[in-house]
């Protein structure tokens, strides 16, 4: 589904990413760990192109995103991404925040989008907070509404950036649970996180990041029961 | 003793008289207020306008993707906008004003017209000041929640940024209305037959400026103060929606 070649990233002469290349496969839940700042979130942002890489190649189901030819918002009408501090549009009612995108990029009737917001808000337990503002709620409910407004565009693929580090922990479970229950849909998952938990129950995959690279990888119960690299294993001791 | 505190009033009322009453004078206050109120508001649309046009091409040009082609139109505009914004609030305003009169529409004899071109211009570059930082103001998150979904560079500027940054914006915008409402007795000095003209011409003719001037600064000093205590308002309900 996505095809990263050679994929570099900087900031400045700051080198963040250095020559990632890597394959995202439908239907993948590939988690990303490592220490602050080895460039996890720059290299999911760069996947949507919220960064534009320095170098290298991506494409999205066999078109490559990186040409400047390509009309990247319908790209990225199909890749959700979730953020750590949310960003719901705070001037809007949580259904308008739900139903703006998939009505102005015409892929739905106000009447459908507003149709499909319910009932995803029902999936997450909202469907009484249509009319809220983001500020009547709490931190795990704005996550919540964050990933259903993703979710309404349909896409192929979510990207979430950490996305329970800003919530207190009580908050932190009904977050992993919709993120959960996505991952048993199928829904083509990248996932920046803390929770190694989470990374242990649902990931088909883990990535584990450091200096810009990508310096290991393998399936969860290998790579925490057996860490081949010494970084890995130091990072290991510290979050388990 | 008391005959000449007497006869100070008597001569007082009869200055006032003479300033305001005589002839009907008091209606020429009135309509150079019209036209004073009139600069203020035409300009400041007119400045609104420009300033919105500059600040979203210098904000656009600033956001463009680091790392692609440039789009060299839009630089183009940028520097236009930069010339612009550099040149006005780097110079008096009355020398604006004079340029447009004797310079640029030298041949315009409406001079109230001028008035509304020389300050709608001058309020532009400042406007556009405002309005850049109030979109600046907005988080960088919500730009690129509204990209990442997949919406349009226009269509995030204007349900998302705009909404947001108009908050920031109005406050700003209320000072740009006093200020402009003051300097607006600077068209008198091009011929704009504005509150200052009138006051001015009215002193001149019954040999008396102190009751005409003072007459009018009251007068600009109220509608200030009104002015002041709505946008005050405002504010606060503003600040309660935030609260919501
Ligand atoms: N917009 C930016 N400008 C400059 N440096 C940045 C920017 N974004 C990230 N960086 C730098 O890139 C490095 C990697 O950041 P990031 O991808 O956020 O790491 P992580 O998500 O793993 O903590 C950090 O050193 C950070 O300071
Ligand atoms: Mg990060």
């Amino acid at each position: 589904m996505i095809d990263v070649k050679n994929l570099s990233k900087s900031f400045g002469d700051h080198l963040v990413l250095d020559n990632i290349s890597e394959h995202i496969s439908s239907g993948e839940k590939v988690v990303i760990i490592g220490p602050s700042g080895s460039g996890k979130s720059t290299f999911l942002r760069c996947l949507n192109l919220l960064e534009t890489p320095t170098e290298g190649e991506l494409s999205f189901e066999g078109t490559v995103i990186t040409d400047p030819k390509v009309k990247i918002d319908r790209i990225r009408q199909q890749m959700g991404m979730v953020f750590q501090h949310f960003n719901l549009f705070p001037n809007m009612t949580i259904r308008r925040n739900i139903t703006l995108a998939p009505v102005r990029t015409k892929l739905m009737s106000q009447a459908e989008a507003d149709e499909s917001a319910a009932s995803l808000l029902r999936r997450v337990g909202l469907e009484d907070k249509a009319d809220a503002y983001p500020a009547q709620l709490s931190g795990g409910q704005k996550q919540r509404v964050a990933i259903v407004r993703a979710l309404a565009m349909k896409p192929k693929l979510m990207l979430f950036d950490e996305p329970t580090s800003a919530l207190d922990p009580e908050m932190v479970g009904e977050v992993l649970d919709v993120m959960k229950e996505l991952a048993h849909e199928g829904m083509t998952m990248v996932v920046v996180t803390h929770e190694m938990g989470f990374a242990r129950e649902v990931g088909s995959r883990v990535l584990f990041m450091a200096d810009g690279k990508i310096v290991e990888q393998g399936i969860p119960d290998t790579l925490f029961t057996n860490p081949q690299s010494p970084r890995l294993q130091d990072f290991l001791s510290k979050v388990l | 003793m008391f005959q000449s505190i007497i006869d100070w009033f008597v001569s007082i009322g009869l200055r006032l008289d003479k300033a305001f009453i005589e002839g009907g004078r008091w209606k020429l206050y009135l309509q150079g207020l019209g036209i004073t109120l009139e600069l203020t508001v035409i300009a400041l649309v007119i400045g609104v306008v420009l300033g919105l046009v500059v600040a979203v091409i210098r904000t656009a040009h600033d956001q463009q993707r680091v790392g692609r082609r440039k789009n060299p139109l839009l630089g183009f505009f940028n520097v236009l906008c930069h010339i612009y914004t550099t040149v006005i609030r780097g110079t008096p305003m009355l020398v604006q004003l004079f340029i447009w009169t004797f310079v640029i529409l030298k041949t315009e004899r409406n001079k109230i017209l001028v008035g509304f071109i020389g300050l709608g211009v001058n309020s532009g570059a400042y406007v556009a000041e405002i309005i850049r930082g109030g979109l600046m103001s907005v988080d960088v998150g919500q730009s690129e929640a509204g990209r990442s979904l997949g919406l349009n560079y226009f269509d995030t500027m204007r349900y998302i940024i705009i909404p947001q940054a108009f908050k920031n914006i109005l406050p700003s915008l209320g000072n740009e209305f006093i200020t402009l409402f003051k300097d607006t007795s600077l068209v008198q000095a091009i011929g704009g037959m504005e509150m200052l003209y009138y006051a001015y011409t009215i002193g001149g003719r019954t040999f008396d400026y102190m009751p005409p001037l003072i007459g009018i600064a009251l007068m600009y000093l109220i509608i200030v103060a009104i002015f002041t205590r709505l946008q005050a308002k405002l504010e606060r309900r503003l600040r309660e929606s935030d609260r919501r």
